[in-house]
Protein backbone atom coordinates (compact mmCIF):
# COMPACT_ATOMS: atom_id res chain seq x y z
CA UNK A 1 0.00 0.00 0.00
CA UNK A 2 1.56 3.03 -1.16
CA UNK A 3 1.33 5.83 1.58
CA UNK A 4 -0.66 8.91 0.74
CA UNK A 5 1.56 11.56 -1.55
CA UNK A 6 1.05 15.38 -1.86
CA UNK A 7 1.20 15.30 -5.29
CA UNK A 8 -1.38 17.86 -7.29
CA UNK A 9 -3.45 15.62 -9.56
CA UNK A 10 -2.23 12.18 -9.96
CA UNK A 11 -3.15 10.55 -13.21
CA UNK A 12 -4.18 7.06 -14.06
CA UNK A 13 -7.67 5.28 -13.43
CA UNK A 14 -9.11 4.82 -9.68
CA UNK A 15 -7.49 2.00 -8.17
CA UNK A 16 -10.53 0.14 -8.03
CA UNK A 17 -13.71 0.27 -10.07
CA UNK A 18 -16.65 2.58 -9.13
CA UNK A 19 -14.92 3.98 -5.84
CA UNK A 20 -14.46 7.85 -7.28
CA UNK A 21 -14.80 9.46 -9.58
CA UNK A 22 -11.76 11.91 -10.83
CA UNK A 23 -13.00 15.28 -12.43
CA UNK A 24 -14.03 16.42 -10.05
CA UNK A 25 -13.35 14.27 -7.62
CA UNK A 26 -15.69 12.35 -5.76
CA UNK A 27 -16.17 9.26 -3.54
CA UNK A 28 -19.13 6.90 -5.09
CA UNK A 29 -21.14 6.07 -2.92
CA UNK A 30 -25.37 4.40 -2.68
CA UNK A 31 -28.03 6.25 -1.16
CA UNK A 32 -31.63 4.06 -0.12
CA UNK A 33 -34.13 5.74 -1.86
CA UNK A 34 -36.41 5.29 1.17
CA UNK A 35 -35.20 6.12 3.76
CA UNK A 36 -31.87 8.11 2.42
CA UNK A 37 -29.17 6.47 4.04
CA UNK A 38 -25.80 6.69 2.33
CA UNK A 39 -23.47 4.14 2.06
CA UNK A 40 -19.32 4.02 0.74
CA UNK A 41 -18.79 2.09 -0.73
CA UNK A 42 -21.41 1.59 -2.78
CA UNK A 43 -23.94 -1.44 -1.82
CA UNK A 44 -26.59 -3.03 -3.71
CA UNK A 45 -28.37 -3.16 -0.66
CA UNK A 46 -29.26 -0.30 1.95
CA UNK A 47 -27.97 -1.17 5.39
CA UNK A 48 -29.90 0.80 7.29
CA UNK A 49 -33.69 -0.06 6.39
CA UNK A 50 -33.08 -3.06 4.92
CA UNK A 51 -35.58 -2.75 2.32
CA UNK A 52 -34.97 0.06 0.45
CA UNK A 53 -33.90 0.43 -3.13
CA UNK A 54 -30.52 1.80 -3.63
CA UNK A 55 -28.99 4.32 -6.47
CA UNK A 56 -25.42 5.32 -6.98
CA UNK A 57 -24.35 8.62 -5.22
CA UNK A 58 -22.08 10.99 -5.30
CA UNK A 59 -20.72 11.74 -1.81
CA UNK A 60 -20.00 14.98 0.13
CA UNK A 61 -15.95 16.27 0.01
CA UNK A 62 -16.11 17.97 3.29
CA UNK A 63 -15.23 15.70 6.09
CA UNK A 64 -14.17 15.62 9.85
CA UNK A 65 -11.88 13.33 11.76
CA UNK A 66 -13.67 10.95 14.22
CA UNK A 67 -10.22 9.67 15.37
CA UNK A 68 -6.58 9.01 14.22
CA UNK A 69 -3.71 7.38 14.57
CA UNK A 70 -0.13 7.90 13.88
CA UNK A 71 0.40 4.61 12.65
CA UNK A 72 4.38 3.86 13.53
CA UNK A 73 4.68 -0.09 12.43
CA UNK A 74 3.24 -2.26 9.25
CA UNK A 75 3.73 -4.86 7.21
CA UNK A 76 6.91 -4.90 5.23
CA UNK A 77 6.80 -2.44 2.21
CA UNK A 78 4.66 0.04 4.06
CA UNK A 79 6.27 3.22 4.48
CA UNK A 80 5.41 4.69 8.50
CA UNK A 81 4.70 6.66 9.83
CA UNK A 82 1.37 7.77 7.99
CA UNK A 83 -1.61 8.96 9.86
CA UNK A 84 -4.71 7.37 9.42
CA UNK A 85 -8.42 8.49 10.51
CA UNK A 86 -11.69 7.51 10.71
CA UNK A 87 -13.33 10.83 8.67
CA UNK A 88 -17.03 11.27 9.20
CA UNK A 89 -18.89 13.30 6.10
CA UNK A 90 -21.69 15.06 8.15
CA UNK A 91 -23.47 16.00 5.22
CA UNK A 92 -23.95 12.17 4.42
CA UNK A 93 -23.88 11.02 7.63
CA UNK A 94 -20.94 8.53 6.43
CA UNK A 95 -17.68 7.26 7.55
CA UNK A 96 -14.95 6.04 6.35
CA UNK A 97 -11.19 5.10 6.86
CA UNK A 98 -8.69 7.21 5.23
CA UNK A 99 -5.11 8.68 5.48
CA UNK A 100 -5.31 12.47 6.41
CA UNK A 101 -2.71 14.33 4.62
CA UNK A 102 -1.03 17.80 4.88
CA UNK A 103 -0.44 18.15 8.25
CA UNK A 104 2.23 16.57 10.70
CA UNK A 105 1.08 13.93 13.00
CA UNK A 106 1.00 15.90 16.50
CA UNK A 107 -1.31 18.66 14.71
CA UNK A 108 -3.96 16.50 13.59
CA UNK A 109 -6.85 16.82 16.64
CA UNK A 110 -10.49 15.16 17.47
CA UNK A 111 -13.06 17.09 15.09
CA UNK A 112 -10.75 18.68 13.09
CA UNK A 113 -11.81 19.51 9.26
CA UNK A 114 -10.55 17.93 6.14
CA UNK A 115 -11.37 17.74 2.21
CA UNK A 116 -11.24 14.99 0.23
CA UNK A 117 -7.46 14.62 -1.95
CA UNK A 118 -7.08 12.33 -4.74
CA UNK A 119 -3.59 10.98 -4.66
CA UNK A 120 -1.01 8.67 -6.15
CA UNK A 121 -1.85 5.31 -5.25
CA UNK A 122 0.88 3.00 -6.86
CA UNK A 123 1.30 1.39 -10.56
CA UNK A 124 -1.04 -1.22 -12.25
CA UNK A 125 0.45 -4.44 -13.61
CA UNK A 126 0.04 -2.71 -17.76
CA UNK A 127 1.77 0.70 -16.04
CA UNK A 128 -1.05 2.56 -15.59
CA UNK A 129 -1.01 4.92 -12.56
CA UNK A 130 -3.54 4.29 -10.08
CA UNK A 131 -5.81 7.08 -8.43
CA UNK A 132 -6.75 6.31 -4.36
CA UNK A 133 -7.99 8.79 -1.84
CA UNK A 134 -7.32 10.63 1.57
CA UNK A 135 -8.29 13.52 3.15
CA UNK A 136 -6.34 16.84 3.83
CA UNK A 137 -6.10 18.95 7.05
CA UNK A 138 -8.09 22.33 5.69
CA UNK A 139 -8.11 24.25 9.35
CA UNK A 140 -8.57 24.40 12.78
CA UNK A 141 -11.45 22.63 14.94
CA UNK A 142 -13.88 25.34 15.71
CA UNK A 143 -13.61 26.56 19.16
CA UNK B 1 -32.51 -23.14 23.90
CA UNK B 2 -30.35 -26.18 25.15
CA UNK B 3 -28.26 -28.72 23.29
CA UNK B 4 -26.56 -31.60 24.49
CA UNK B 5 -23.77 -30.81 26.50
CA UNK B 6 -20.16 -31.31 25.45
CA UNK B 7 -17.96 -32.43 28.36
CA UNK B 8 -14.33 -30.90 27.66
CA UNK B 9 -12.28 -34.64 28.80
CA UNK B 10 -9.28 -33.35 27.85
CA UNK B 11 -7.08 -30.54 27.14
CA UNK B 12 -3.85 -29.60 26.09
CA UNK B 13 -1.34 -26.84 24.71
CA UNK B 14 2.34 -26.49 23.93
CA UNK B 15 3.33 -23.50 25.61
CA UNK B 16 2.70 -20.49 23.38
CA UNK B 17 5.89 -18.46 21.99
CA UNK B 18 8.25 -17.73 18.73
CA UNK B 19 9.76 -21.20 17.49
CA UNK B 20 12.10 -21.84 14.94
CA UNK B 21 11.10 -22.71 11.42
CA UNK B 22 11.93 -26.05 11.94
CA UNK B 23 9.42 -26.61 14.20
CA UNK B 24 6.35 -26.65 12.11
CA UNK B 25 2.30 -26.57 12.29
CA UNK B 26 1.79 -30.12 12.65
CA UNK B 27 4.52 -30.81 15.10
CA UNK B 28 3.12 -28.20 17.46
CA UNK B 29 -0.55 -29.64 16.61
CA UNK B 30 0.26 -33.13 17.54
CA UNK B 31 1.58 -31.68 20.48
CA UNK B 32 -1.51 -30.22 21.75
CA UNK B 33 -3.37 -32.84 20.70
CA UNK B 34 -1.30 -35.65 22.55
CA UNK B 35 -1.35 -33.71 25.72
CA UNK B 36 -5.07 -33.17 25.67
CA UNK B 37 -5.89 -36.84 24.90
CA UNK B 38 -3.35 -37.95 27.44
CA UNK B 39 -5.25 -35.80 30.07
CA UNK B 40 -8.72 -37.60 29.06
CA UNK B 41 -6.60 -40.99 29.18
CA UNK B 42 -8.32 -41.58 25.88
CA UNK B 43 -6.14 -43.07 23.13
CA UNK B 44 -6.43 -42.39 19.07
CA UNK B 45 -9.19 -45.14 18.32
CA UNK B 46 -11.66 -43.05 20.25
CA UNK B 47 -11.31 -39.97 18.04
CA UNK B 48 -14.25 -39.87 15.45
CA UNK B 49 -13.67 -36.84 14.00
CA UNK B 50 -11.06 -33.70 13.80
CA UNK B 51 -11.69 -30.05 13.85
CA UNK B 52 -8.94 -28.00 12.95
CA UNK B 53 -9.03 -24.23 13.64
CA UNK B 54 -6.17 -21.88 11.78
CA UNK B 55 -5.84 -18.88 9.44
CA UNK B 56 -2.24 -18.95 8.40
CA UNK B 57 -1.96 -22.97 8.30
CA UNK B 58 -2.60 -23.38 3.89
CA UNK B 59 -5.37 -25.34 2.30
CA UNK B 60 -6.31 -28.62 4.40
CA UNK B 61 -3.42 -27.82 7.15
CA UNK B 62 -5.94 -30.51 9.43
CA UNK B 63 -5.73 -33.24 6.96
CA UNK B 64 -1.88 -32.58 7.37
CA UNK B 65 -2.13 -32.97 10.91
CA UNK B 66 -4.15 -36.31 10.55
CA UNK B 67 -1.63 -37.82 8.56
CA UNK B 68 0.73 -37.23 11.15
CA UNK B 69 -1.00 -37.79 14.25
CA UNK B 70 -2.79 -41.25 13.10
CA UNK B 71 -6.10 -40.16 12.41
CA UNK B 72 -6.07 -40.11 9.09
CA UNK B 73 -9.36 -41.55 7.28
CA UNK B 74 -11.20 -39.96 9.70
CA UNK B 75 -13.39 -36.86 9.02
CA UNK B 76 -11.33 -33.97 9.38
CA UNK B 77 -12.58 -30.19 8.58
CA UNK B 78 -10.37 -26.93 8.53
CA UNK B 79 -12.10 -23.82 10.12
CA UNK B 80 -11.00 -19.75 9.72
CA UNK B 81 -12.42 -17.15 10.74
CA UNK B 82 -9.05 -15.67 11.63
CA UNK B 83 -8.66 -14.90 15.34
CA UNK B 84 -12.31 -16.91 16.11
CA UNK B 85 -10.73 -19.26 14.45
CA UNK B 86 -10.29 -22.07 17.22
CA UNK B 87 -13.35 -21.25 18.42
CA UNK B 88 -15.53 -21.65 15.35
CA UNK B 89 -13.49 -25.46 14.98
CA UNK B 90 -15.10 -25.78 18.98
CA UNK B 91 -18.03 -24.85 17.79
CA UNK B 92 -18.12 -26.75 14.98
CA UNK B 93 -17.42 -29.87 17.36
CA UNK B 94 -19.90 -29.09 19.70
CA UNK B 95 -22.62 -29.10 17.07
CA UNK B 96 -21.75 -32.26 15.47
CA UNK B 97 -22.06 -33.32 19.28
CA UNK B 98 -25.12 -32.01 19.84
CA UNK B 99 -26.61 -33.45 16.26
CA UNK B 100 -25.16 -37.32 17.37
CA UNK B 101 -22.73 -37.26 14.77
CA UNK B 102 -20.14 -38.29 17.05
CA UNK B 103 -19.49 -38.70 20.96
CA UNK B 104 -15.86 -38.16 21.21
CA UNK B 105 -14.23 -35.22 18.92
CA UNK B 106 -10.78 -33.59 18.98
CA UNK B 107 -10.34 -30.19 18.51
CA UNK B 108 -7.13 -28.39 17.67
CA UNK B 109 -6.47 -24.52 17.22
CA UNK B 110 -2.87 -24.21 15.70
CA UNK B 111 -0.90 -21.23 14.47
CA UNK B 112 2.65 -21.13 13.38
CA UNK B 113 2.81 -17.35 12.85
CA UNK B 114 6.33 -15.65 13.51
CA UNK B 115 8.17 -17.30 9.98
CA UNK B 116 4.65 -16.05 7.98
CA UNK B 117 3.36 -12.78 9.71
CA UNK B 118 5.62 -9.33 10.01
CA UNK B 119 5.33 -5.83 11.52
CA UNK B 120 1.45 -6.19 12.25
CA UNK B 121 -2.09 -8.21 10.98
CA UNK B 122 -3.75 -6.72 8.49
CA UNK B 123 -7.34 -7.78 6.71
CA UNK B 124 -7.81 -9.73 3.37
CA UNK B 125 -5.14 -7.55 0.88
CA UNK B 126 -9.06 -6.78 -0.99
CA UNK B 127 -10.42 -5.41 1.81
CA UNK B 128 -10.52 -1.50 1.18
CA UNK B 129 -9.58 -0.74 4.82
CA UNK B 130 -6.90 -2.73 3.96
CA UNK B 131 -6.14 -0.75 0.67
CA UNK B 132 -5.90 2.73 2.78
CA UNK B 133 -3.37 1.73 5.61
CA UNK B 134 -5.38 -0.39 7.87
CA UNK B 135 -3.53 -2.51 10.39
CA UNK B 136 -5.45 -4.28 13.40
CA UNK B 137 -3.03 -2.08 15.72
CA UNK B 138 -4.33 1.05 13.68
CA UNK B 139 -8.06 0.22 14.85
CA UNK B 140 -7.59 -0.32 18.09
CA UNK B 141 -5.26 2.72 18.59
CA UNK B 142 -8.44 4.92 17.27
CA UNK B 143 -10.67 3.09 19.23
CA UNK B 144 -9.16 3.68 22.58
CA UNK B 145 -8.35 7.70 21.45
CA UNK B 146 -12.44 7.93 20.80
CA UNK B 147 -12.51 5.96 24.16
CA UNK B 148 -10.76 8.23 26.05
CA UNK B 149 -12.26 11.63 24.82
CA UNK B 150 -15.98 10.18 25.01
CA UNK B 151 -15.33 8.55 29.02
CA UNK B 152 -12.94 10.37 30.33
CA UNK B 153 -10.64 7.36 31.11
CA UNK B 154 -6.95 8.17 30.78
CA UNK B 155 -3.96 6.50 29.12
CA UNK B 156 -2.73 4.94 32.68
CA UNK B 157 -5.95 2.94 33.03
CA UNK B 158 -5.89 1.48 29.57
CA UNK B 159 -2.48 0.80 30.34
CA UNK B 160 -3.61 -0.96 33.31
CA UNK B 161 -5.15 -3.43 31.24
CA UNK B 162 -1.46 -5.06 30.14
CA UNK B 163 -0.02 -4.59 34.05
CA UNK B 164 -2.75 -6.74 34.85
CA UNK B 165 -2.56 -9.16 32.26
CA UNK B 166 1.18 -9.91 32.67
CA UNK B 167 0.59 -10.02 36.74
CA UNK B 168 -1.52 -12.62 36.04
CA UNK B 169 0.74 -14.54 33.79
CA UNK B 170 3.24 -15.48 35.99
CA UNK B 171 1.10 -17.98 37.22
CA UNK B 172 0.85 -19.30 33.85
CA UNK B 173 3.02 -21.97 32.72
CA UNK B 174 1.64 -22.24 29.16
CA UNK B 175 2.06 -18.37 28.24
CA UNK B 176 5.00 -16.70 25.92
CA UNK B 177 5.51 -14.51 28.67
CA UNK B 178 5.66 -14.63 32.59
CA UNK B 179 6.73 -11.61 33.29
CA UNK B 180 5.12 -8.82 35.20
CA UNK B 181 5.29 -5.63 33.95
CA UNK B 182 5.18 -1.93 35.16
CA UNK B 183 2.95 0.88 34.37
CA UNK B 184 5.93 2.87 33.49
CA UNK B 185 6.72 0.16 31.05
CA UNK B 186 3.42 0.12 28.99
CA UNK B 187 3.40 4.24 28.74
CA UNK B 188 7.19 4.34 27.92
CA UNK B 189 7.20 1.76 25.58
CA UNK B 190 7.84 1.93 21.88
CA UNK B 191 4.72 3.14 19.88
CA UNK B 192 2.90 1.02 17.74
CA UNK B 193 0.06 3.37 16.70
CA UNK B 194 -0.84 6.40 18.65
CA UNK B 195 -2.21 5.78 21.86
CA UNK B 196 -0.43 2.60 21.92
CA UNK B 197 2.64 1.22 22.55
CA UNK B 198 4.43 -2.09 22.05
CA UNK B 199 3.06 -3.66 25.01
CA UNK B 200 -0.72 -2.61 24.70
CA UNK B 201 -0.67 -4.99 21.74
CA UNK B 202 -0.67 -9.18 21.81
CA UNK B 203 2.54 -10.25 20.26
CA UNK B 204 2.54 -12.15 17.06
CA UNK B 205 3.02 -15.90 17.88
CA UNK B 206 3.20 -19.36 17.39
CA UNK B 207 1.21 -22.47 19.62
CA UNK B 208 -1.32 -24.70 19.58
CA UNK B 209 -3.93 -25.51 21.33
CA UNK B 210 -6.74 -28.87 21.83
CA UNK B 211 -9.59 -29.91 23.90
CA UNK B 212 -11.61 -33.27 23.41
CA UNK B 213 -15.11 -33.25 23.43
CA UNK B 214 -17.38 -35.50 24.94
CA UNK B 215 -21.09 -35.97 25.16
CA UNK B 216 -22.51 -38.22 28.05
CA UNK B 217 -22.25 -41.22 26.28
CA UNK B 218 -18.40 -40.73 24.63
CA UNK B 219 -17.62 -40.36 28.45
CA UNK B 220 -19.07 -43.63 29.23
CA UNK B 221 -16.88 -45.26 26.46
CA UNK B 222 -14.03 -43.96 27.29
CA UNK B 223 -14.65 -44.82 30.93
CA UNK B 224 -14.62 -41.14 32.53
CA UNK B 225 -17.91 -41.29 34.54
CA UNK B 226 -20.14 -38.39 34.28
CA UNK B 227 -18.16 -35.14 35.31
CA UNK B 228 -15.90 -32.59 34.22
CA UNK B 229 -16.50 -29.15 32.76
CA UNK B 230 -19.20 -28.58 30.54
CA UNK B 231 -19.32 -27.04 27.34
CA UNK B 232 -23.17 -25.04 28.15
CA UNK B 233 -23.23 -23.04 23.93
CA UNK B 234 -20.85 -21.98 21.81
CA UNK B 235 -22.37 -18.79 20.17
CA UNK B 236 -20.92 -17.47 16.53
CA UNK B 237 -21.91 -14.42 14.81
CA UNK B 238 -20.60 -11.56 12.18
CA UNK B 239 -20.15 -8.16 12.37
CA UNK B 240 -23.04 -6.02 10.99
CA UNK B 241 -22.52 -2.97 8.16
CA UNK B 242 -22.79 0.17 9.94
CA UNK B 243 -24.47 3.18 9.16
CA UNK B 244 -24.58 6.61 10.42
CA UNK B 245 -22.27 8.69 12.61
CA UNK B 246 -22.42 6.56 15.76
CA UNK B 247 -20.68 5.60 18.66
CA UNK B 248 -16.75 4.11 17.38
CA UNK B 249 -16.71 1.84 20.72
CA UNK B 250 -20.84 0.96 20.65
CA UNK B 251 -19.33 -3.09 20.48
CA UNK B 252 -22.85 -3.67 19.40
CA UNK B 253 -21.30 -6.84 17.85
CA UNK B 254 -20.21 -7.82 21.14
CA UNK B 255 -23.54 -7.03 22.57
CA UNK B 256 -25.24 -9.65 20.10
CA UNK B 257 -22.35 -11.94 20.64
CA UNK B 258 -23.65 -11.81 24.47
CA UNK B 259 -27.13 -12.15 23.53
CA UNK B 260 -26.11 -15.33 21.55
CA UNK B 261 -24.24 -17.21 24.72
CA UNK B 262 -27.28 -16.41 26.62
CA UNK B 263 -29.75 -17.95 24.83
CA UNK B 264 -27.75 -21.10 23.71
CA UNK B 265 -26.33 -21.81 27.63
CA UNK B 266 -29.26 -20.41 30.02
CA UNK B 267 -26.49 -18.61 31.86
CA UNK B 268 -26.93 -14.74 32.37
CA UNK B 269 -23.83 -12.03 33.20
CA UNK B 270 -24.61 -12.49 36.37
CA UNK B 271 -24.05 -16.09 36.37
CA UNK B 272 -20.37 -15.33 35.21
CA UNK B 273 -17.60 -15.87 37.61
CA UNK B 274 -14.66 -15.38 35.04
CA UNK B 275 -13.76 -14.53 31.76
CA UNK B 276 -10.58 -15.29 29.29
CA UNK B 277 -11.59 -12.25 26.87
CA UNK B 278 -9.95 -11.41 23.59
CA UNK B 279 -7.26 -8.95 24.57
CA UNK B 280 -5.93 -8.56 21.42
CA UNK B 281 -4.85 -4.86 22.42
CA UNK B 282 -5.13 -3.47 25.91
CA UNK B 283 -8.25 -1.41 24.79
CA UNK B 284 -10.15 -4.21 23.22
CA UNK B 285 -10.41 -5.96 26.54
CA UNK B 286 -12.06 -2.94 27.99
CA UNK B 287 -14.98 -2.10 25.47
CA UNK B 288 -15.52 -5.78 24.52
CA UNK B 289 -16.41 -6.67 28.36
CA UNK B 290 -18.57 -3.58 27.96
CA UNK B 291 -20.05 -4.33 24.55
CA UNK B 292 -21.01 -7.68 26.26
CA UNK B 293 -22.61 -6.12 29.31
CA UNK B 294 -20.24 -7.29 31.93
CA UNK B 295 -19.21 -4.21 32.58
CA UNK B 296 -20.79 -1.05 33.05
CA UNK B 297 -20.47 1.42 29.33
CA UNK B 298 -17.84 3.42 30.07
CA UNK B 299 -16.15 1.83 33.19
CA UNK B 300 -13.85 -0.50 31.70
CA UNK B 301 -10.78 1.10 32.02
CA UNK B 302 -11.55 2.32 35.62
CA UNK B 303 -12.14 -1.23 36.89
CA UNK B 304 -8.91 -2.09 34.81
CA UNK B 305 -7.16 0.66 37.11
CA UNK B 306 -9.02 -0.24 40.16
CA UNK B 307 -8.81 -4.02 40.25
CA UNK B 308 -11.85 -4.68 39.79
CA UNK B 309 -11.36 -7.45 37.04
CA UNK B 310 -7.27 -8.47 38.72
CA UNK B 311 -7.53 -12.35 40.30
CA UNK B 312 -8.68 -11.59 43.63
CA UNK B 313 -11.52 -8.85 41.94
CA UNK B 314 -15.28 -9.21 41.87
CA UNK B 315 -14.94 -10.09 37.79
CA UNK B 316 -11.17 -11.68 37.41
CA UNK B 317 -10.78 -11.36 33.59
CA UNK B 318 -7.64 -13.11 31.86
CA UNK B 319 -6.39 -14.64 34.88
CA UNK B 320 -3.82 -17.03 31.68
CA UNK B 321 -2.56 -13.58 31.41
CA UNK B 322 -4.57 -12.86 28.05
CA UNK B 323 -3.38 -13.06 24.56
CA UNK B 324 -0.96 -10.16 25.45
CA UNK B 325 0.96 -12.19 27.86
CA UNK B 326 -0.01 -15.68 26.74
CA UNK B 327 0.44 -14.84 22.87
CA UNK B 328 -1.75 -15.08 20.36
CA UNK B 329 -1.11 -17.58 17.09
CA UNK B 330 -4.18 -16.25 16.09
CA UNK B 331 -6.01 -19.60 14.92
CA UNK B 332 -5.17 -21.67 18.43
CA UNK B 333 -6.28 -18.84 20.86
CA UNK B 334 -9.64 -19.88 21.39
CA UNK B 335 -8.41 -23.28 21.65
CA UNK B 336 -6.47 -22.02 24.39
CA UNK B 337 -8.98 -19.64 26.29
CA UNK B 338 -11.43 -23.25 26.59
CA UNK B 339 -8.54 -24.87 27.89
CA UNK B 340 -8.06 -22.57 30.74
CA UNK B 341 -11.49 -22.17 31.58
CA UNK B 342 -11.19 -26.02 32.27
CA UNK B 343 -8.57 -25.85 33.98
CA UNK B 344 -10.40 -23.21 36.35
CA UNK B 345 -13.31 -24.54 36.57
CA UNK B 346 -12.35 -28.13 37.49
CA UNK B 347 -9.86 -26.14 40.32
CA UNK B 348 -6.43 -27.31 38.98
CA UNK B 349 -5.15 -23.45 37.63
CA UNK B 350 -2.36 -23.13 40.62
CA UNK B 351 -1.54 -19.90 41.25
CA UNK B 352 -3.61 -18.22 38.71
CA UNK B 353 -6.88 -19.73 39.99
CA UNK B 354 -10.07 -17.92 40.13
CA UNK B 355 -11.33 -19.15 43.80
CA UNK B 356 -14.83 -20.89 43.62
CA UNK B 357 -14.94 -20.93 39.85
CA UNK B 358 -18.31 -22.62 38.80
CA UNK B 359 -18.97 -20.72 35.11
CA UNK B 360 -16.80 -19.04 32.84
CA UNK B 361 -16.95 -16.98 29.34
CA UNK B 362 -14.42 -17.33 26.46
CA UNK B 363 -14.54 -14.68 23.80
CA UNK B 364 -12.96 -14.12 20.36
CA UNK B 365 -13.00 -11.41 17.63
CA UNK B 366 -11.23 -12.54 14.36
CA UNK B 367 -10.77 -10.16 11.56
CA UNK B 368 -12.36 -6.78 10.32
CA UNK B 369 -14.30 -6.65 7.35
CA UNK B 370 -14.75 -3.03 5.52
CA UNK B 371 -17.98 -0.98 6.88
CA UNK B 372 -18.92 -3.49 9.46
CA UNK B 373 -18.07 -3.41 12.83
CA UNK B 374 -16.15 -6.79 12.73
CA UNK B 375 -15.51 -9.66 11.49
CA UNK B 376 -16.17 -13.15 13.54
CA UNK B 377 -16.89 -13.01 17.22
CA UNK B 378 -17.37 -16.67 19.14
CA UNK B 379 -18.81 -16.74 23.28
CA UNK B 380 -17.61 -20.52 24.41
CA UNK B 381 -19.64 -20.75 28.02
CA UNK B 382 -18.37 -23.63 30.47
CA UNK B 383 -19.86 -24.55 33.61
CA UNK B 384 -18.33 -26.72 36.02
ZN1 LIG C 1 -32.89 2.44 3.42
Amino acid sequence: MPSADTSPTPRGRPFREGLLALDPPRLLGSRCTDCGAAAFPARTFCPACRTGVVAPAELSTSGRVHSFTVVRQAPPGTEVPYTLAWVDLPADEVRLMAQVVGIAPEGVELDMPVDLELTGFGTAEDGTGLVGFCFRAVGQVAP
Amino acid sequence: MSLAPAHVAGAGMVRFGKYPADVTLEAMALGAAREALSDAGADLAAVEGLYVGHVFGGPVAGQRIAAQLGLDGRPVSNHENYCASGATAIREAWVALAAGLHDVALVIGVEKMTDRVAGGVRPDPGDLDAAVGYVMAAGHAMSARRYMAEHGATREQIAAVAVKNHAHSVHNPWAQYQKPVTLEQVLGARPIAEPLGLLDCSPISDGAAAVLLCTPAGLRRLGLGTGGPRVLGVGQISGSVQTGLGDLNAEDVSRRAGEEAWRLSGVGPADIDLVEMHDCFTIAEIVRMEGLGLVPRGRGAAWAAEGVTALGGRLPVNPSGGLLSRGHPVGATGAAQVCELTWQLRGTAGGRQVEGARTGLAYCKGGTVNGTDGGSVTTVVMTA
